[in-house]
């Protein structure tokens, strides 16, 4: 299967270690043979029709910033855009950085896979985010496929385990907790009385919370991701306007201390209930099973006849977000290898 | 409120009118956000495709002259309703250009003599690509701002059926938020040329059957709008033709279901097709009359008229039709025996229009459009009767018209097919066929031709639709 990276930042680079790995694995994991055509940086980009070999992988990945500087494969200047059009290949993975305002230039990059026939695995939650219901409307129209598995829960399957794990169930609400940097706050806050600015500043410290900290701690993450959970697993079509948002700023220590002498703690919980989208902090007890510490996600659902459903997993992280990015490299494959087996299928193209 | 405003063809049919309907738009701007799409001046698309006809021939000359025409009769009406020599200048600039390069496609198909779909529809988008401007213009007259866009501008994105496209609906509101939203919040008013879209690849396509009507409720859709306003030549949907019937009345309120049943009534209704985005989104549509806009028109939302118990709400005649009565014992349980008949029609153009066949199944009932009741049996007889085929006999009656009584109320009221019957019958008329709907807000029946306006009359009457 070849593939299009576009985006060489860290989601990107787990990418390529992930995909290499599988590459030499190839023959033992019989069949999926995933070869990077193209990687595309704001620099410009690498191509290599044949697929990049792992050697030249880890020589990119080596040389780092510009990456359009490959002796053999370099592209200086060549646009993101125009790797799409002008590379053949099956899917395009797109890792840029988030962008809520305006999803782009994600959104154009996924727009334009979809143009020219190629499926699109993305972590990116901004294009999800904005313009989710025209997304997955504009891929079933140019019979292509878009999977996001890495966009909710990040490592942590959450979207597979409801979409295919619960097929049929009716699911009447999600709750969870979709984001480790404000849980990471909220459990130090709590656990070692230290003050939200104080327990901001050491998750900046560690790498968790980014300089510019609102995406986290102002909801809009969780939004993002209560926006995906609510169109893929409720068919709910609704875009981050939407939903309801309240983010942890003013969460006190002593809101904190009051609920732990009622045996609960504060969470930050996204969720869909009644079909209403909302992301909010939340006071929940302390035995519940969505009650996990540090940067762990976790993640309820309440069906008709499973009843409450709790998935705890690890969030964020660039191997993760790359593993989720495999799982759904290979989903995509196993499609296509039954669309094209299956040539009087009318999805057949 | 929000409101997406369509003006159609007679609406803009002169300056004089373009003058009145910004004079509409910029009153209604005063309290409300607007969204305004226009038709093409009345006729202009008829002489687009006409001509685009006869540039398939390599009638060159042709070109000539029409273009020539369509730009005099353009810049009368900008003279007429655009009274600033500034905005009036403005205005037949981007005419002079767009009928430029109107001639260039005609001699390029002239040259060719190549029409295709997709060809026509970029033909015959120039008729609300020319008379935007001039509404753009007209409201830009009374110091109102505005911007006016195509339909492809807009955001609309479609299959790429050309000549009958469908809307990529959530692409479509996506785009047509991020584009219009922005403008309606800074109070300028967004005029979108109706009728025309694009694909995709940004290759101008058109909606065919539903027109601008269809356009207005896709944006309707998209922008979230309270109500969707179809301006028109007439103040609502009608009991009954008051040609035939005087006292016939407006209907103030019928739901997008009574509104789809009614389009049979033709132009004065909505197409069914452009009801359906807006019967899934729940935004009501409003009839209106440009020359009467105290009237308030007929409301089209998902309720039928609460209060009213009459189970009739209007009568409709069709008339320039045929029936076509297929036998054949060869048909009696014989699965797929109908599909044959129907599609031999099908494959040779012809649309059924109603449909009867009694259990018995020896015989089927058509009716079809007059003029196309030759090629009919002519196509069922090579297909079906010669060699032994499935029909034994086909006989028509010509001289007949359809009668449709349409009422959401009809639905689980006991005795209205009597009521109608009989009363028929105390005239002494015959009734040849009959069908009712599924949806059970639908009863046809068909009568001879010359009856018909009798039966009409009666029924308005016993059924006090009057009174409505």
């Amino acid at each position: 299967m070849r593939i299009i990276l576009i985006g060489y930042g860290v989601v990107g680079k787990g990418v390529t270690t992930i995909l290499s790995q599988k590459y030499v694995e190839k023959v033992r994991d019989c069949g999926f043979n995933p070869k990077i055509v193209a990687i595309s940086d704001i620099d410009g980009a690498v191509i290599n029709s044949q697929g990049l070999s792992p050697e030249k992988l880890e020589t990119i990945k080596h040389r780092g910033y510009p990456i359009s500087a490959d002796p053999e494969f370099g592209n200086p200047g060549l646009k993101a855009i125009e790797v799409i059009e002008s590379v053949e290949a099956e899917v395009v993975v797109e890792v840029t950085p988030v962008n809520i305002q305006t999803a782009e230039p994600a959104i154009s990059h996924i727009i334009k896979a979809f143009k020219t026939g190629k499926h699109v695995v993305t972590t990116n939650k901004g294009p999800l985010a904005l313009a989710m219901p025209a997304l997955t409307e504009l891929a079933d129209y140019n019979n292509v496929y878009l999977r996001f598995s890495g966009t909710v829960g990040g490592g942590t399957p959450m979207l597979e385990f409801a979409k295919q794990c619960l097929a049929g169930d009716r699911i009447r609400a999600i709750r969870g907790i979709f984001n480790g940097t404000t849980n990471y706050i909220l459990t130090e806050m709590g656990q070692n009385q230290v003050s939200f600015q104080e327990a901001l500043t050491n998750a900046q410290k560690l790498g968790y919370a980014e300089r510019e900290p609102s995406m986290d701690i102002d909801g809009f993450d969780t939004a993002c991701k209560v926006v995906i959970l609510s169109n893929w697993i409720m068919g709910r079509k609704i875009t981050l306007k939407d939903v309801d948002r309240i983010g942890i700023r003013d969460i006190t220590l002593q809101t904190l201390e009051e609920a732990a002498k009622r045996g609960n703690t504060i969470k930050l919980i996204g969720s869909i209930d009644n079909n209403k989208p909302s992301v909010k902090p939340i006071e929940i007890a302390k035995t519940h099973p969505l009650c996990v510490s540090g940067v762990l996600n976790a993640v309820t659902f309440t069906t008709e006849y499973a009843g409450e459903q709790t998935l705890v997993g690890r969030g964020a992280g660039s191997i993760e977000t790359a593993g989720a990015v495999l799982r759904d490299l290979l989903d995509i494959r196993h499609k296509l290898a039954n669309r094209m087996l299956n040539i009087n299928s009318e999805s057949y193209k | 409120m929000k409101l997406v405003m369509k003006f159609g063809g007679t609406s803009v049919g002169s300056g004089i009118n373009i003058r009145r309907v910004a004079g509409l738009v910029t009153e209604y701007a005063k309290d409300n956000k607007i969204v305004v799409v226009v038709s093409a001046l009345a006729g202009v698309t008829n002489s687009l495709i006409e001509t685009s006809y006869h540039a398939q021939k390599s009638d060159e000359k042709h070109i000539q002259t029409f273009t020539a025409n369509l730009l005099t009769k353009h810049t009368d009406a900008i003279k007429e309703a655009i009274t600033s020599k500034a905005i009036q200048k403005e205005v037949i600039d981007i005419t002079v250009k767009s009928i430029a390069e109107l001639e260039k496609i005609l001699t390029g198909i002239c040259y060719i003599s190549e029409l295709t779909p997709k060809s026509k529809d970029y033909v015959m988008s120039f008729g609300e690509r020319l008379s935007a401007p001039i509404v753009w213009g007209a409201i830009k007259d009374h110091n109102v701002q505005a911007q006016w866009f195509t339909g492809k501008d807009a955001g609309i994105v479609t299959d790429s059926n050309f000549g009958d496209a469908d809307p990529l609906m959530n692409y479509t509101s996506h785009l047509v938020r991020e584009r219009l939203s922005p403008l309606l919040e800074k109070g300028i008013i967004p005029i979108v040329t109706g009728f025309i879209a694009a694909n995709q690849d940004g290759i101008v396509t058109t909606v065919g059957r539903g027109g601008s009507d269809y356009t207005s409720t896709i944006l309707g859709v998209a922008l979230q709008a309270d109500e969707v306003w179809i301006w028109t030549d007439v103040d609502g949907i009608m009991t009954t033709d008051p040609k035939i019937v005087p006292s016939a009345k407006m209907l103030p309120q019928l739901s997008y279901q009574e509104a789809t049943e009614m389009a049979i009534f033709g132009a004065k209704a909505m197409h069914p097709r452009a009801l359906g985005p807006v019967s899934k989104a729940n935004i009501p549509v409003r009839i209106r009359n440009t020359a009467n806009p105290k009237n308030h028109g007929t409301l089209i939302t998902k309720e039928p008229q609460s209060g009213v118990t009459e189970a009739a709400k209007a009568v409709a005649i069709i008339k320039d039709v045929a029936m076509l009565n297929v036998y054949g014992a060869a048909m009696v349980g014989a699965p797929g025996s109908y599909a044959k008949v129907f599609e031999v029609l099908g494959r040779n153009g012809i649309n059924v229009m109603m449909i009867s066949a009694a259990a018995s199944e020896a015989n089927i009932s058509l009716i079809i459009k007059r003029d196309l009741l030759g090629r009919a049996i002519s196509s069922l007889e090579i297909a079906l009767q010669e060699h032994g085929g499935i029909i034994s006999e086909v006989t028509t009656e010509d001289d007949v018209a359809v009668i449709a009584i349409i009422g959401a109320n009809m639905k689980g009221t006991l005795g209205v097919a009597s009521k109608i019957f009989s009363t028929v019958a105390k005239k002494g008329i015959n009734i040849h066929m009959i069908a009712q709907g599924s949806s059970e807000l639908n009863i046809s029946f068909v009568v001879k031709e010359k009856d018909g306006v009798a039966v009409v009359q009666t029924i308005h009457e016993e059924f006090n639709l009057d009174k409505i």
